[in-house]
């Protein structure tokens, strides 16, 4: 398949890549763009590791073709702090534990920035709700939940930096 | 209570064990830095691609690979590999390990073993290799449960396979036996006043860690070679790549990366990762090899046990008597059914103590996923059957289970089988009933309702179970030693002040690592931010056996604090010569001004240097630099005892189940990480319902194929949804001291989920007073029960009172 030169910016920065018309986004970001903190967990939309924002939208990158994507924004989990000052959602994932091996916790976190960037006070049901699809073997989600709802308490809706 | 209790008991001391801080990776993976296996990516690295097989039985006659190395791809096959038949789990002794596989298969014995492997430049140019091999398969007889298996006439899975030097046949595709007495059981049965036989069955699931098994193996200039793999232990891999490939240990370097969770999942060297290596050494050039969910779903999954259990008591609820008979299907290969058998045992033995008792045991091949241990190790099984057995006699004696427990429950002074007949050590700590006490306050035990006693639609029931597991795996008896356990660490005191922890020891991610920090800390009395875990491989640390049996803190971490004791006797003395006061005379304490370790003579005011001081003075003269190297087993194995309540609520239109409530407890000894032990808790409730009612691994009985087909979902890992609300769950800690552990602490992690199953089981029986004796009990198990057990029932009958709780 032929490659095709697209443009993304990725966190922030413009970026020209080749890619082929069936890359996914995930592998891109992963293996050309060298950011690996966007997980595989399953490569068909069931787990929620490899989620990102597209023009502020959380979507799963396994489920997106690069080319679809061309002269898009994409924030990965790399991209949420900014010269070493952590976002509050990742303060508190690490306030409440909320990280045990942590391969869920870069997909865990762009999916809880994403939902306090719409839904700055969001309660514990829309929490749940909201992370449904972002699954975790480790934590049992208690301490997911309950960092989210801090995050929130603290202020931290809609304060992405992209 | 000893001066060092006390000071661990007390939460007013400046100390690091228990306190709380952001992990010292946590950082790192809350941005995305921290590298896991597949994260690791080299210049002129190529791809590796594994082709499984389709047949869950197969001769393979021919397999050709002209067309995928026409395509440029570097291929491996059964012809290329060396013939050394391995175990893929080194943890047993020698003398115990049986070994009947190959880095890639002689025969397919189930469907998703590797048959071929090919590396290439890119993933799309592998994959398309991959699909040139032809391999020409002659199907067998497919045998997907163990009462096949053993039936006379069934095709055999292994003719024969390597037990210490010789080669043993496999009669009837039973792997191995295991046959255990205490006491005399005729005796017993003869002087008990009540008996009760149960049958229970246990199911295989998917450990579902998030991270699939991933390998990138490096040849070096000098023939060695560089892996980073998801592995339990480094040593094991280096020790098992070395034996398989004929390469020297010291030419083996296996670096440790962060892991994406295991759960059992990589206690064994991983099948993957001599496949990679193969690949590396006949490309020469770092191949990289991730396996794909499907691939890993077919890689493992947790032992599924057929449980015969009768016990006999007398009248006043003394345990008396008791016989075991279990069947486990271990899948197409035997990576540990000969421990798994002797823990069967031991954790019933240990559940309740038992006068007279006989258990036997048979592991019987099959052609499924291999059965692996996965969180619990034969704990969640047996603990499922004798707690559910437990409280039906209690409510057969008109007991109250809880008293029937506390009557019969292996305590304080009591034998604890840590690992199986040969591993066995003395409690000496135990806050069962302290928990017991606490759980049933929490979800108002004395409230529940009679079991069976309602009618609508929600009912609602409350259960109890309790259990442990293992501390790590003890000192064997004198019969000789079936497992090898110990671990080593080598601490480092730098010249400002700071500490370097060089162990091999992995980190699931439950918090080992950390609190492995926290211990080195306060046993010098250095500030926890002054401690660092250094990055580590083979080549510069000393062995760990693995982290598995719940051993991380209690032996891990008892490792490093005795390097750490050793280190600190150096520094004393450094600390004496500058001083001028006896080493015997010297303390050193945390100094949150400084930030760092002070040495000083309580009696002598002026007689104060810090630690970095005596380190760079002991450089500075070329004294030396302080440091130590120990290794350590333990002679304990003390159980970390967990006890469960839960209050389930089942809607009996669907049949399905909903966790109101649950009150977890830990005995894990001194608490290190507080915040991480209740995570590991929750984390332990969220996979043992999940094991409990709805997680499953079920096989085609025509193909051998996994009824999920790899599909994630299919396999109903538990998400967010199932897990109960926020205030709704409750955990726990004993206050107990563990006299044999680190500043007090024993285990903890296995045992989090291991009472969870027989919780759910006896809550439902209190909902619905219905027992369940096979897991799990699934919505449409519950529905055909209540069908039996109210002929009139009928899930659409609208005059039933349906009123639905708030949620
Ligand atoms: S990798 Fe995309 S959802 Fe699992
Ligand atoms: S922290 Fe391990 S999967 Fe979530």
């Amino acid at each position: 398949m032929k490659p095709r030169v697209i443009h993304l910016t990725v966190n922030g920065e413009q970026r020209e890549v080749s890619v082929s018309p069936n890359d996914l986004l995930l592998n891109v970001i992963r293996e050309q763009e060298h950011l690996t903190g966007t997980k595989y967990g399953c490569g068909i939309g069931e787990c929620g590791g490899c989620t990102v924002h597209i023009d502020g939208q959380p979507m799963l990158s396994c489920l997106v073709l690069a080319v679809a994507v061309d002269g898009r924004a994409i924030v990965t989990i790399e991209g949420l702090a900014r010269n070493r000052q952590l976002d509050p959602v990742q303060e508190a994932f690490l306030d409440h534990s909320a990280v045990q091996c942590g391969f869920c916790t870069p997909g865990m976190i762009m999916m809880s920035r994403a939902l306090l960037n719409e839904n700055p006070r969001p309660t514990e049901h829309e929490v749940r709700e909201f992370l449904r699809g972002c699954l975790c073997r480790c934590t049992g989600y208690v301490s997911i939940v309950r960092a989210v709802l801090a995050a929130a308490e603290r202020g931290a809706g809609g304060e992405e930096r992209s | 209570m000893t001066p060092a209790e006390r000071r661990y008991m007390s939460s007013d001391e400046l100390r690091a064990v228990g306190s709380v801080a952001w992990r010292k990776d946590g950082v790192a993976k809350v941005t995305g830095a921290e590298q896991y296996a597949p994260d690791i990516a080299l210049s002129r690295m190529w791809y590796a691609r594994v082709l499984r097989s389709p047949h869950a039985h197969a001769r393979i006659t021919r397999i050709d690979t002209s067309v995928a190395e026409a395509l440029g791809a570097v291929c491996l096959t059964f012809a290329d590999i060396p013939k050394v038949k391995y175990n893929e789990r080194i943890v047993s002794t020698p003398p115990h390990l049986y070994r009947d596989r190959y880095v890639l298969a002689d025969k397919a014995r189930h469907v998703g073993e590797a048959v071929a492997a090919v590396a290439a430049p890119t993933e799309a140019l592998a994959e398309k290799a991959l699909r040139a091999i032809k391999v020409d398969y002659e199907p067998l007889q497919t045998i997907l449960n163990a009462e096949d298996s053993m039936r006379s006439g069934a095709e055999p899975i292994h003719a024969s396979v390597r037990l210490g030097d010789a080669e043993i046949p496999i009669e009837n595709n039973v792997a191995v036996t295991r046959s255990i007495q205490v006491g005399d059981i005729d005796k017993g049965f003869a002087e008990s006043e009540f008996v009760i036989e149960r049958e229970f069955t246990t199911h295989p699931i998917y450990h579902a860690q998030m991270e699939t098994k991933s390998v990138v193996c490096r040849p070096e200039p000098d023939e060695a070679i560089t892996v980073w793999a998801t592995a339990q232990s480094i040593h094991n891999v280096r020790q098992l790549l070395g034996e398989i490939y004929s390469i020297p240990l010291h030419k083996v370097n296996v670096r440790r990366v962060a892991l994406g969770g295991t759960f059992g999942s990589s206690i064994q060297v991983n099948s993957v990762i001599p496949i990679c290596v193969g690949l590396a050494l006949r490309a020469l050039r770092p191949v990289k090899l991730v396996s794909t969910r499907e691939e890993d779903m077919y890689d493992h999954v947790r032992y599924p046990t057929n449980i015969r259990l009768r016990l006999g008591l007398k009248r006043d609820g003394t345990l008396v008597a008791g016989h075991m008979r279990a069947i486990v299907d271990i899948g197409a290969h035997n990576i540990q059914a000969f421990p798994f058998l002797g823990v069967l045992a031991g954790f019933w033995a240990s559940l309740y103590r038992l006068p007279h008792m006989k258990y036997e045991g048979r592991a019987v091949y099959t052609n499924r996923t291999p059965s692996c241990a996965m969180q619990g190790f034969g704990a969640p099984q047996v603990t499922f059957a004798v707690e559910s057995l437990m409280d039906e006699i209690a409510h057969e004696l008109g007991m109250d289970p809880i008293d029937l427990k506390l009557k019969n429950y292996v305590g304080l002074g009591g034998t604890f089988w840590g690992h199986g007949p040969t591993v066995q050590s003395i409690v000496r700590s135990d806050g069962v009933p302290e928990l017991v006490g606490l759980g049933a306050k929490k979800i108002g035990w004395k409230e529940r309702p009679r079991p069976g006693s309602q009618t609508g639609r929600y009912r609602r029931g409350i259960g109890m179970a309790r259990g442990f597991h293992t501390s790590g795996v003890g000192h064997p008896k004198a019969t000789g030693a079936e497992m090898i356990d110990y671990s080593g660490a080598f601490v480092k005191i730098n010249e400002d002040g700071s500490v370097d922890v060089v162990q091999s020891l992995m980190d699931h991610g439950g918090g080992t690592l950390e609190a492995i920090a926290k211990i080195v800390a306060d046993e010098l009395g250095v500030p926890l931010e002054k401690v660092g875990l250094s990055p580590v491989d083979t080549r510069t640390t000393v062995y760990d056996v693995t982290t598995h049996a719940t051993r991380g803190v209690y032996a891990g971490g008892a490792a490093a604090q005795k390097a750490a004791r050793k280190a600190k006797a150096i520094l004393l003395d450094y600390a004496s010569r500058l001083l001028g006061v006896l080493p015997e005379a010297l303390v050193i304490e945390p100094d949150v001004r400084l930030g760092q370790g002070v040495i000083h003579c309580p009696s002598l005011a002026d007689r104060r240097i810090t630690v970095g001081a005596v380190a760079k003075a002991c450089q500075v003269n070329s004294w030396g630099t302080i440091a130590a190297v120990e290794s350590l087993r333990q002679v304990n194995c003390p159980p970390a005892y967990v006890t469960y309540f839960v209050e389930v609520e089942v809607d009996t239109d669907t049949g399905n189940v909903r966790t109101r409530r649950a009150a977890i407890g830990s005995d894990c000894g001194t608490v290190v990480n507080p915040d991480l032990a209740a995570g590991q808790l929750t984390g332990g409730l969220s996979k043992g319902a999940g094991y409990a009612l709805i997680e499953d691994c079920r096989w085609d009985a025509q193909t051998g194929e996994l009824l999920s087909r790899g599909f994630w979902i299919d396999g109903k890992t538990p998400s967010v949804s199932e897990s109960p609300l926020l205030e709704d769950v409750h955990t726990d800690f004993a206050k107990t001291y563990e006299p044999s552990g680190p500043f007090g602490a024993k285990g903890l992690g296995e045992a989090s989920t291991n009472p969870c199953a027989g919780a759910y089981a006896n809550a439902l029986y209190n909902a619905l007073g219905v027992r369940f004796y096979e897991l799990p009990v699934t919505p449409e198990k519950i529905l055909a029960a209540l069908q039996r057990k109210e002929p009139a029932y009928d899930a659409r009958d609208e005059r039933r009172t349906a009123v639905a709780p708030a949620r």
